[in-house]
């Protein structure tokens, strides 16, 4: 079967600082990706060349059987690439709703369609009394579900969710992680995120890839992540794979 | 249809808005009946002029969040078109308003293009540039009449001409400058719930999440330019007809950019209320302010030292002007 996302070879460098060199792989339609790596990996970058943000230096992107190397971003969005973004400014006057039907109204001009999509899908995120909020005025947790739930009114086939349990609590992650299980086996989409929060990628991921100074080093299901001696040396550390030994015992 | 209900529907907006709203509405409709002086119906028709240019302006300004100061270049293409099309050709105003209009609008997407790839500070300054330039060419340019400007002789067209808009009587141009501004307002209600607006707010909120989204956030600017364009280039031409002499230096000053800009910020930026508001309040206090301060005791220049105060208030206690502290009053009450 045909990858929904292939990655050809992409370098993407900023002067001389080689963000990501040479990093191939690919995605299959309806699996879920961990993208894990040390801080300044490249993580967000490739998430930035993968939406089109930054023009990619070399290498070449294919989506769903398109090439979308050279395209531009809202020409990605429209092709069911959805994302979500590390830091989000809040100090806009979008509520929380209105935030959502920018998202819906990617496929419709009605403003009472976008609101009726919003509503159904505030719903699904559990953010219906929020609704009338600014983002400002939000916990941080809600604001990564109206970031997420912003992203899915695009009604996206791929969705790239970047650091959404980062300064979460340990409640917060396990709800997050519902949620992301549940758009990914209920709403059947596509998902890679990039994470710190380990037992979350490894809970939920597929497969894991792994980045370190702008490359791939390793790739695979997150049990043998867990275990490769690079990944540890580079990212993970001697103290996870001691304490998943003892939670082993 | 749905467009239409939109721009009918005021619901979304408190009851106590809509009270204030609707006595104000019946104030403005009413007050030619009143006993009032010249200078008063002069200073009424220039807030409805300058509440239109700041509806205009509110779009790519407000709403966008780019701050656009060359608005005075399309009201001098509006005034320019008229005033030619008239004198030249014997054209109404009703046929050469929309002219204006076209010929703003296409200008509008010329300089739009290349402007809408800078940000910031860089594309408010270019958009002074823009309309400096284009002043200078007025001034040399005796089609026009270069820097005299064009004078529309009230003599030829024995008044009240409703093709033209050639009246001796204020009240017509009232009535006719009224209706632009309920049409403005209506279009802006709907404005701000449409596809478009919304997607601006997102851009003026984040650009890389606007682009995620899939909004072409480059053309959404120039379109909406375009219609900020068509709004001030419409009321440039009745500007025209209604004053009957216009020169480059008035029509087009970057005096008069500044101040519809800073009076939609004055009233709030992004709201659709602002506009009228700093109107409402700039209008009145700029034409008294001069015609008491400036004429009896000489203070010439004294109504740039108040904008320049407004603006440092603006800057400093909020971004979003009068509006914006009546949002804020409300969202603390309501937690």
């Amino acid at each position: 079967m045909m990858p929904l996302l292939e990655v050809d070879r992409l370098t993407k460098t900023f002067g001389g600082l080689r963000a990501n060199h040479d990093i191939s792989f690919s995605i299959g339609e309806h699996e879920l990706v961990g993208l894990i790596g040390p801080n300044g990996a490249g993580k967000t970058t490739l998430f930035n060349c993968l939406s089109g943000l930054h023009p990619i230096t070399s290498g070449r992107v294919f989506f769903n059987g398109e090439e979308i190397t050279r395209l531009k971003p809202y020409e990605i969005a429209r092709r069911g690439m959805a994302r979500t973004f590390q830091v989000y400014a809040a100090s806009g006057d979008l509520t929380v709703e209105e935030n959502v039907m920018v998202g819906c109204f990617m496929h419709t001009r009605s403003r009472s369609l976008a609101k009726e999509h919003a509503g159904e899908i505030l719903k699904e995120m559990r953010l219906k009394d929020l609704g009338g909020y600014l983002m400002s005025e939000l916990p941080v947790a809600a604001q990564k579900r109206v970031t997420m739930a912003t992203a899915l009114a695009s009604r996206p086939k791929l969705l790239l969710l970047d650091e959404v349990a980062a300064g979460l609590n340990t409640m917060e992650i396990d709800e997050i992680l519902t949620t992301i299980k549940e758009i990914h086996e209920g709403k059947k989409i596509t998902v890679m995120l990039i994470e710190h929060v380990m037992e979350l990628v490894m809970k939920v991921s597929d497969r894991v890839i792994v980045l370190d100074y702008g490359e791939k080093i390793a790739e695979g299901p997150p049990q043998d992540i867990a275990r490769d001696p690079r990944v540890i040396k580079a990212y993970l550390g001697e103290r996870y794979v001691r304490e998943q030994q003892v939670n082993e015992h | 249809m749905e467009a239409i209900r939109n721009a009918l529907d005021f619901k979304d907006f408190p009851r106590i808005d809509l009270i204030v709203a609707g006595f104000v509405a019946a104030f403005l409709l009413a007050f030619p009946l009143f006993p009032h002086s010249s200078f008063a119906m002069v200073t009424m028709i220039q807030f409805f002029i300058f509440s239109v240019y700041g509806m205009g302006w509110n779009t790519i300004g407000g709403y966008g969040g780019q701050v656009d100061l060359g608005k005075a270049q399309y009201v001098g293409i509006g005034a320019y078109t008229t005033s030619v099309l008239l004198i030249r050709w014997d054209i109404p105003f009703w046929v050469s308003m929309p002219i204006g209009m076209a010929i703003a609008v296409i200008w509008s997407f010329v300089i739009g293009y290349p402007l809408f790839r800078l940000k910031g500070h860089y594309f408010a300054i270019a958009t002074i540039a823009t309309s400096l330039v284009l002043k200078d060419l007025f001034t040399i340019w005796p089609f026009v009449g270069a820097a005299r400007g064009l004078e529309i002789s009230p003599v030829k067209y024995p008044p009240p001409d409703f093709l033209r808009l050639i009246f001796k009587d204020d009240v017509y141009y009232y009535y006719i400058i009224f209706a632009f501004f309920v049409l403005g307002v209506l279009y802006m209600n709907w404005f701000r719930k449409s596809r478009l607006g919304f997607q601006l707010r997102c851009i003026k909120d984040n650009e890389d999440v606007a682009k995620s989204l899939g909004i072409n956030v480059h053309w959404a600017k120039i379109k909406t330019y375009a219609i900020a364009t068509a709004f001030v280039s419409m009321v440039g031409s009745f500007h025209a007809c209604y004053i009957k002499n216009i020169e480059p230096d008035d029509v087009m000053s970057l005096d008069l950019s500044i101040l519809i800009a800073l009076m939609a910020m004055l009233g709030g930026a992004g709201s659709l209320w602002g506009p009228i508001i700093g109107a409402g309040i700039l209008i009145p206090l700029k034409s008294y302010l001069k015609e008491w301060l400036g004429a009896t005791a000489g203070l010439v220049g004294i109504d740039l030292i108040l904008y320049s105060v407004i603006i440092m208030l603006i800057s400093a206690v909020e971004p979003r002007g009068i509006w914006g502290v009546v949002e804020k009053a409300r969202r603390r009450k309501r937690r």
